[in-house]
């Protein structure tokens, strides 16, 4: 895990990632979403509980990494996913701290 | 015409999965008998009826029978899908004595607390069967896995209700809920005993069927049950079932039981999405 990156770097992974949520999340609902934020609920777009298992699928398969099953549930918030998406790759060194 | 006295034995496998499947309503039908046996009238204590409970706990009550009302319907159309197979037509015919003793009990809650007249229960029964409950899928796989879903949310639901009943002080509906809870348990790991040897029989038609259902799935009350959204918003609020409920008690541990991952299911939607997209048209056939 790469840690003590700078703020920029960390936004601009976090950008990437709801990119990359926005993008999977229209491709598995059929329907685009530009105006989400992370603060979204993901009920509110009207994605049900295995419609976002099939975006996590999705995006577990582009960035080549598993998100554990116990965690899934507790997403309420495209944050607490990209939250969790963010823990796992490693990526940008965690949710934010 | 006559018959020979000994017909000539169909495909092996087939006959193998046929004495399978019976041998696994034996197991069901025998332990039904033994241990889950109980009588609407004799066995729930309706002078343990909370009169003040609250009209959501009843509305819940009401909700439920209104869904377990479908029976006729559930009954005519899910046994003949399975008609083919003995086990599972013969669990069939249970099932639907078993289920028709939860509508009886929850209307004579209805009728004994007083909270509903017999005109009114009367008038719901008539409106209900006004509509008609349809199938939600097509083949008798994946009815059985929307079994395994089903009857799984139904039990969650029933034991979170249960929870619910015992804190407004009804110990009458807690006990409905309870032995309602234990008879939809027990039809679900029937369902997934069945999908177990279907994942056998053919693993990846049986994970489509899975992933197909699994996205796909509504509880059987939806859009037949009159005011059913005004209802479930009060179930949800008196017994919490939610998103998190959803996947933490029914969708991973139906997947756990049928040893299946989500992974493996998620590739099994991909995989297909990638032939349908690399099949010619002239290679796809309606079936």
């Amino acid at each position: 895990m790469i840690v003590g990156l700078r703020r920029t770097e960390k936004m601009a992974g976090r950008v990437e990632l709801l990119g990359i949520f926005q993008k999977t999340a229209a491709e598995i609902v059929e329907r685009e979403f530009p105006n989400i934020s992370e603060k979204t609920a993901i009920s509110e777009l009207g994605i049900d509980s295995l419609g976002m298992l099939e975006i996590v699928g999705s995006m577990e398969r582009e960035l080549k990494i598993q998100l554990p099953d116990e965690a899934l549930a507790g997403i309420q918030t495209v944050e607490d996913l990209l939250n969790l998406v963010e823990k796992k790759s490693g990526s940008v060194g965690g949710s934010g701290a | 015409m006559s018959l020979p006295a000994t017909a000539p034995p169909r495909v092996q496998s087939d006959t193998a999965k046929q004495a399978r499947l019976y041998e696994m309503y034996k197991t069901f039908f025998d332990k039904a008998e033994q241990e889950r046996r109980w009588n609407p009238f004799r066995d729930v204590p309706y002078e343990k009826i909370n009169r003040n409970a609250p009209e959501s706990l009843v509305v819940v009550a009401e909700t439920f029978c209104c869904v377990e009302s479908y029976l006729p319907d559930y009954v005519a159309k899910g046994i003949n899908i399975v008609r083919p197979y003995f086990g599972q037509a013969w669990f069939s015919a249970n099932w639907a004595y078993e289920e028709s003793k939860h509508s009886v009990a929850l209307m004579e809650y209805l009728l004994q607390s007083g909270r509903r007249s017999p005109e009114a229960m009367w008038d719901l029964q008539s409106r209900l069967m006004e509509v008609e409950w349809k199938l939600p899928f097509h083949t008798s796989r994946q009815m059985t896995v929307y079994g395994c879903f089903q009857e799984m949310a139904t039990f969650v639901i029933y034991v979170k209700q249960e929870q619910t009943a015992k804190t407004h002080g009804d110990e009458c509906l807690a006990t409905i809920f309870r032995l309602n809870a234990r008879d939809e348990i027990a039809h679900c790991r029937f369902y997934e005993d069945v999908v177990k040897v279907l994942l056998e029989e053919d693993r990846v038609g049986t994970l489509r069927d899975v992933a197909h259902v699994a996205k796909h799935f509504q509880m059987p009350g939806v859009g037949i049950v009159p005011d059913y959204d005004e209802r479930i918003k009060v179930m949800r609020e008196e017994g919490k079932v939610d998103r998190a409920v959803f996947l933490q008690k029914v969708f991973f541990p139906v997947l756990k039981y049928l040893e299946v991952t989500r992974q493996e299911l998620q590739e099994a939607v991909w995989s297909e999405r990638e032939e349908r997209h690399t099949t010619p048209r002239s290679e796809v056939h309606p079936c």
